[in-house]
């Protein structure tokens, strides 16, 4: 048994390159795109700028779930006291971002790098609620939109009445994916709290957090457990896609983000559009973090530095993703030609996007809306 | 137990020759044996020696699994620092359905790989074409390879409405596209646990069946006795431990999937699992995360229960 | 067709021929989506065939062999651990008089009876306070907590099944109660135990959570990429690395059945 142990203490040896002061750990949540994105472009021209360096990525699923991977290591090397932490650049989906901040595991870097200043959306300084101004800086803007095929859907559902309309003349053919499976159908929860609620949404957005809105959503509920019996519930974000590809249901709410990925991985016929209903649907920013405890932090600095950098976020994000960019749209814009910043609003106009793309709700509005949900609509 | 006796009547040993363990230690003497130095017996309390064997493993899963546990779960029994069965009210409150379901489907399942397995292993035992038994040992196993998570990929795609399956037969003229149904609900959940969790069972099974003496088998047979009879009156009762291991193990492992309720079915009600995910990812929730993991861990000791409790008795016979 | 046609191939053709269906048909769909560029409705095949999938698994950065061969080689010490720590554990439980032998049975049962979620943060937490965290020894020890539970029931049920006689008789003859161990009883429960063997090492193969808290970044696997794109739906990637998993095990199977064979075969010899 001690030979076995020495053993594989010694292949642990041999099989991890030794930790230099020149690696660079990247956690990502997300897709396989983000690691591929890590991997394939920004590691690279990252170690090119930095001779010596070299960056590794993890990436930890897609998701609340991938980032909760992230947020519990964080919190088990802190209950460990552990010196210096495993990671040195965190990708995370927003609302984790406000427990980061509040636990004290994040670095504040905004101010320290160059393009720190390049962005002034409300969302960069406040994560549903809780203000992490400094702390972090969007690597790209997701927006939830509703996916359809023009060929099947002439004339899609524009707002959510029209939603509600087209669910009752096509039974099962609108499908979303409950609260369970994952944002975009949390997403679309939220939009007809927003749509339906009988308080004021933008109190659900800021804030402040009043226990008695509950009531207020009563009705709500009752008219969307009303029509998800016209609806087709999906398994998860990517359930979602996955139907609407095999042309199992005609519309339903996506992220934009995966929408583009799996159109790029020939999982999507091309020919399928996006449409932001009014009122309006929830988005959400992916963030870099850099945390307090990170071995290499001035090199962190210098990544995410890169990473939000106007030439990245314009070929990175937007040319190679048709992602919405993380900084302000300007400065992007400038570094990119018309016809590819313009491929970012084929379907959803800056007009739209403005008007019907909302945050989500402060993190206990959040839970409150969830679990009201489970009670009212799941059960 | 007519097989039982049956063996040891084929071997010539009746059982009153064999050394009967006395009622406080069994076979006191053999282990003592083996610790035997010089030739003088060095007695060792049974108790210790079956202890020390048991040790190092019973160490790793104490140290390295229910000491983390027990920290975590004493979060189970704590709402705002004292102690409280509040996350229990709120489990079953939110998730009573959800708890019969995962039972349903578990047990459900269960039994098809339990009969599915029986039936698998029983003709690589007894089938008397070799060519046969060989196309099925070859095709049965393959789903054992295929980690959860892909299984639920590949099943959501192949049960799907417009699925691969579908497309097969309405290509093939045995079906309308009209009449195309999507099985991606509870039966979806089952297909998989049982196309996965099969090659499992029967894998255990055929190995427990082949290591059973041919003779009792041979000696049926040639008084004429066909081979269901064979199976279920002298091939199963000897292999009963392996198969109720097995679909112990099977049970176990399907309790905690995840990927496969979070993949195939998107209805409500759903498996435990899907909600303890829920629980923390959506409201960073682990107490009633862990009300629930203790209720899944109560109902998979129950079921391992009826296991222990027949094996002991088998012990104190 | 001659006149000795066997007419049970009839039934026996259709009981094959359906089991074939409902095994080789998700795998003929697995198999197709390693190879599929684009498919979608309403067409029933891939509507374009390619290998640049392939190229993205095997991006020089995105070291998927190197990441295999650590898989492979943790699944590897896992079993070997595992095994070493349940032939001992399983003998005693189903031999010797022990006391709380059922709650052992059971506490060995935990760490899969107790879905996993909620205690990565402590068992993370324990491993970085032990300094095991990013080393291949941590992460093959939380495989080994989880391959314990078939490795010791799986052993249990195994030698719990010989009848005692078989011992007995090796014993009259003189035999040392080691040795009547090793020549006796082992052989007969091996092809119980080279199964847990199996599952151990599949088991192993194919865990990603464990090897995210434990290992990651330091040590990576396979799986870990696996799981990623599996979960976010890029069915083209998550089917050519499961695809690329079934080397080892296959492999993994086949020389334990090498082994079995030889070692029962050497037994009926005797």
């Amino acid at each position: 048994m001690k030979t076995k142990l020495i053993a594989s203490t010694l292949a642990a040896g041999i099989f991890c390159t030794p930790l230099s002061a020149a690696e660079l750990t990247v956690l990502t949540a997300g897709d396989k795109n983000m690691v591929d994105y890590v991997n394939e472009y920004l590691g690279p021209l990252f170690e090119k700028g930095n001779p010596g360096t070299k960056v590794r990525v993890v990436g930890t699923g897609p998701g609340d779930a991938g980032s909760q991977k992230i947020l519990e290591r964080f919190e088990a090397q802190d209950k460990a006291g552990v010196e210096k932490w495993d990671a040195d650049v965190a990708v995370v989906h927003e609302k984790f971002v406000g427990p980061m901040v509040e636990q004290r595991f994040l670095e504040a870097y905004r101010s320290k790098i160059p393009t720190g200043s390049l962005v002034t959306r409300e969302n960069a300084k406040i994560a549903l609620g809780t203000n992490v101004d400094g702390y972090v800086m969007p690597m790209f803007n997701s927006q939830t939109a509703l996916a359809y095929n023009p060929a099947l859907v002439p004339n899609p559902p524009k707002s959510y009445d029209e939603i509600v309309e087209f669910a009752k003349k096509n039974p099962k053919q609108f499908g979303y994916n409950g609260i369970k499976g994952g944002a975009s159908g949390v997403s679309f929860v939220m939009g007809w709290i927003y749509a339906y609620g009988e308080g004021d949404a933008q109190k659900l957005m800021n804030g402040p957090f009043d226990p008695n809105e509950a009531k207020n959503w009563d009705k709500a509920f009752a008219s969307l457990k009303e029509f998800t019996r016209n609806a087709t519930l999906t398994p998860g974000n990517a359930g979602t896609l996955d139907m609407l590809s095999r042309g199992e249901i005609a519309v339903g709410p996506v992220w934009v983000d995966m929408f583009y990925s799996w159109k790029a991985n020939g999982q999507l016929p091309p020919e399928m559009k996006l449409v932001l209903p009014s009122p309006g649907m929830p988005g959400q920013p992916m963030h870099y973090v850099i945390p307090a405890k990170s071995a290499n932090k001035e090199l962190a600095e210098k990544f995410v530095a890169l990473a939000t950098s106007p030439k990245v976020q314009a070929e990175g994000i937007v040319e190679r993703f048709n992602w919405y960019p993380g900084i302000d749209a300007q400065h992007v814009q400038a570094n990119l030609d018309k016809e590819t910043w313009e491929k970012l609003f084929t379907d959803i106009s800056p007009e739209e996007l403005a008007k019907y793309g909302k945050p989500f709700p402060i993190a206990p509005y959040n839970s409150a809306i969830l679990e009201a949900y489970e009670r009212q609509v799941g059960n | 137990m007519n097989a039982r006796s049956e063996t040891k009547v084929v071997h010539g040993w009746g059982s009153e020759e064999l050394p009967q363990p006395d009622s406080a230690g069994a076979f006191r003497t053999i282990h003592a044996d083996s610790l035997k130095a010089g030739g003088r017996r060095f007695a060792m309390p049974i108790h210790l020696i079956g202890f020390l064997l048991v040790a190092p493993a019973l160490a790793i899963v104490v140290l390295l699994f229910i000491v983390p546990l027990v920290s975590s779960i004493t979060g189970a029994f704590d709402v705002g620092g004292a102690f409280s069965l509040g996350n229990f009210t709120k489990a079953f409150e939110l998730y009573s359905r959800d708890m019969l379901f995962t039972l349903t489907i578990v047990l459900m399942s269960s039994a098809l790989i339990g009969l599915f397995s029986i039936m698998i292993g029983g003709y690589l035992t007894l089938g008397s074409n070799p060519r046969a038994v060989a196309i099925l040992r070859w095709i049965y196993r393959w789903p054992l390879f295929i980690p959860f998570i892909v299984v639920g990929q590949i099943l959501r795609t192949f049960l799907a409405k417009n699925g691969l399956m579908n497309n097969i037969f309405i290509e093939l003229g045995l079906m309308t596209p009209l009449s195309a149904v999507s099985f991606l609900d509870w039966r979806g959940i089952v297909i998989a646990f049982v196309w996965k969790q099969t090659p499992f069972v029967a894998l255990l099974l055929s190995g427990a069946m082949a290591s059973i003496d041919r003779s009792t088998i041979e000696a049926a047979r040639n008084l004429g006795a066909n081979r269901l009879r064979i199976l279920i009156e002298i091939v199963l009762p000897q292999v009963r431990t392996t198969l109720l291991v097995g679909l112990i193990l099977s049970f176990v492992t399907m309790m905690s999937v995840l990927s496969v309720p979070l993949m195939i079915n998107a209805q409500s009600p759903t498996m435990i699992t899907a909600n303890m995910a829920f629980r923390i990812n959506a409201y960073r929730d682990y107490g009633v995360a862990n009300a629930l993991g203790l209720i899944s861990l109560l109902m998979t000791s129950a079921v391992a229960w009826v296991y222990l409790r027949q094996t002991m008795r088998e012990h104190s016979r | 067709m001659s006149a000795r046609f066997d007419w049970k191939w009839i039934p026996r053709g259709i009981a094959l021929g359906i089991l074939a269906f409902v095994i080789f048909g998700p795998l003929a769909n697995l198999l197709l989506w390693t190879v599929t560029e684009r498919w979608y409705f309403p067409h029933v095949l891939p509507l374009k065939y390619g290998f640049s999938f392939w190229a993205n698994v095997f991006s020089p950065r995105g070291n998927a062999m190197s990441s295999l061969g650590t898989s492979v080689f943790i699944a590897t010490l896992t079993v070997i651990l595992s095994l070493g720590l349940a032939i001992p554990a399983g003998y005693a439980l189903a031999r010797l008089r022990l006391p709380f032998r059922g709650l052992i049975l059971l506490a060995l049962l935990i760490p899969q009876a107790f879905p996993n979620l909620p205690v990565y943060v402590n068992i993370a937490r324990i491993f970085y306070q032990y300094g095991l965290n990013g080393t291949i020894l941590g992460v093959v020890l939380v495989h080994v907590t989880h391959g314990l539970v078939y490795a010791v029931w799986i052993a249990t049920a195994a030698f719990s099944a010989i009848d005692r006689e078989l011992e007995e008789a090796a014993r009259s003859m003189g035999a040392s109660a080691l040795r009547g161990f090793w020549d006796v009883t082992l052989p007969i429960a091996a092809p119980g135990l080279l199964a847990s063997a199996i599952f151990v090492f599949l088991e192993s193969l194919d865990e990603f959570t464990g090897t995210y808290f434990v290992g990651a970044p330091d040590v990576t696997t396979l799986p870990l990429l696996l799981y990623t794109a599996g979960a976010g739906g890029n069915y083209q990637i998550a089917s050519i690395t499961a695809l690329i998993l079934l080397v080892p095990s296959i492999a993994f199977m086949f020389v334990v059945e090498r082994f079995l064979r030889s070692d029962v075969l050497s037994k009926v010899g005797h």
